[in-house]
């Protein structure tokens, strides 16, 4: 991307072979983490325990994975060992092993990096929320529209209910009451789950079509679908493994500015998810304004906004992005400006093994 | 629809005024319409600004609707743009908005253009009435100038 080239000259440098020692949960924060870096690269992870979680990541992400600790420790690739093991007799054995140029991050060093990924992984979550809850202010037409209106009913049909006599006309209108009251408790069922903070629960599988129906109920209340017509394209059964909240906060954003890009003179919205040999896809297409192709580059970046003041964070595609590269997924985009865009998001194929 | 001659020279029944109103949820039209018909006005409805540009331009309503209760919030042509027209080519119809966002701007910008009253859902039917019988009556004050 084109920000990347304004940076020092270092990354433009081989990439950093790491050895990572240890895959419980601080060996799998890190894998998480450092195979995002495009300067650092993995040559292996290993655990005495064939169970532990970072393991299956490793696989998922296809980083060799070896229980041969003392051959990955003297591999002459290696420039960093980082052991997260916790386990003091794990250095002695490092050193014991290790090529004389490569460099070992244990003991209270790695403790300390431990700390700082964790604090990173908190203040993300922080920022994840934060544009959420931003986002859901702009919810207050689409909530007032949506609570006043059966409101309005609600007032009516009681107001006649008092001196009505035909008990036909009183049996029907008490339903529509009853069916406006659902309607409205359904808003505040809606949002309260979609405004909660992401859970910490671990990663499932998602059904990712159920996820774009939800994401499209809670992009109606952030902005109109006036002269939208949305179309779906689901291909049965497609899932992806992530944190259901945050594939939820992800599809709202994406819908969202879909659905904002056709505010003048309307247009389509599609949906579509599809499996395919290389991993599943999903796709939100518009056809509105597009995105100058100079602008293309910058969409991801944190606080790049083409909205006024005030209406967008500038976080929304850039927590988009973080989430899919959490996620170990793609995000492309293709844009014509006065055409339309095409988000288009691809996560791994579900690994065997995996539940 | 009632023919142009029948309506224009003989209404089917008295009634206190003809108004038009224009909501996109037809839930929303049928109780305003019962609210009002209680009071004894001949209601019309339209679920968009485009329709409600097509009604009040249709044979006899361009005489004998008296007020016109509009939504903001609506796919074709939304609120603002109905009102803005309705102001520009009927000036004498007095304009009541019922809209589901209270949003003071927005009520400032629309009683500047000349709407009559900001009404925010769920109004209560007496004041929607009251609000009704008010424009009615500079309708035809309107009328005598």
């Amino acid at each position: 991307m084109q920000h990347l080239t304004d940076r020092p000259a270092i990354e433009k440098l081989a990439p950093i072979k790491v050895a990572i020692l240890g895959a419980g949960r601080g060996g799998m924060a890190l894998l998480d983490l450092l195979h995002q870096i495009p300067s650092i690269e993995i040559v292996g992870i290993t655990d005495r325990d064939p169970g532990a979680p970072g393991l299956q990541r490793a696989q998922h992400l296809c980083i060799p994975v070896t229980d041969r600790a003392d051959e990955l420790v003297s591999n002459h690739g290696v420039n960093l060992i980082m052991d997260v093991t916790g386990d003091p007799a794990m250095e002695r054995f490092i050193h014991a092993h290790k090529q004389s140029t490569t460099e070992v991050l244990s003991g209270s060093a790695s403790r300390v990096l431990w700390e700082l990924v964790q604090r990173e992984a908190n203040l993300q979550a922080e920022l994840f929320h934060a544009e959420k809850l931003a986002g859901i202010g702009s919810f207050a037409t689409g909530i007032a529209h949506d609570i006043n209106n059966p409101l309005q009913l609600i007032m009516g049909l009681a107001e006649n209910l008092v001196d009505e006599t035909d008990l036909k006309a009183i049996h029907d209108q008490a339903q529509d009451i009853i069916e406006a009251v659902r309607r409205t408790s359904a808003i505040c069922r809606d949002l309260t789950q979609y405004a909660r903070k992401t859970s910490t629960r671990d990663d499932a599988m998602v059904p990712l079509n159920n996820r774009l129906d939800e994401a499209l109920k809670i992009a109606r209340y952030a902005t109109s679908f006036h002269d939208i017509t949305v179309h779906k394209s689901y291909q049965d059964g497609v899932e992806a493994r992530g944190n259901p909240d945050e594939v939820l906060h992800l599809l709202v954003n994406l819908i969202t500015n879909a659905v904002q890009a056709m505010e003048q003179g309307g247009g389509a919205l599609t949906l579509a998810t599809e499996k395919s040999t290389h991993g599943v896809n999903v796709r939100i297409i518009d056809t509105g304004c597009g995105i100058e192709e100079d602008l293309l580059d910058r969409i991801f970046e944190p606080f790049f906004t083409t909205k006024e003041p005030g209406k967008g964070t500038g976080l929304g595609l850039y927590n988009v992005k973080t989430l899919v590269t959490k996620m170990h997924g793609k995000i492309n985009v293709e844009s014509r400006v006065d055409h339309g865009t095409t988000f288009t998001i691809t996560f791994p194929l579900p690994s065997e093994g995996q539940s | 629809m009632a023919d142009f001659t029948s309506g224009f020279f003989m209404p089917d029944q008295a009634t206190n005024g003809r108004v038009l109103i224009v909501d996109d949820e037809a839930d929303i039209r049928k109780v305003v319409r019962m609210t009002l018909q209680k009071a004894g006005y001949d209601v019309l409805e339209a679920e968009n600004g485009e329709k409600a540009i097509e009604t009040i331009n249709y044979g006899e309503n361009r005489l004998l609707l008296d007020v016109l209760v509009c939504d903001i919030r609506m796919p074709k042509i939304n609120g603002v743009e109905a009102i803005a027209y309705f102001r520009a080519n009927y000036p004498r119809v007095p304009v009541i908005v019922l809209t589901g966002f209270p949003d003071t701007d927005m009520a400032t910008s629309m009683l500047r253009q000349g709407v009559v009253d900001y009404l925010v859902k769920p109004v209560e039917g007496e004041k929607l009435r009251e609000s009704v019988a008010r424009a009615m009556e500079q309708r035809e004050l309107a009328h005598l100038q």
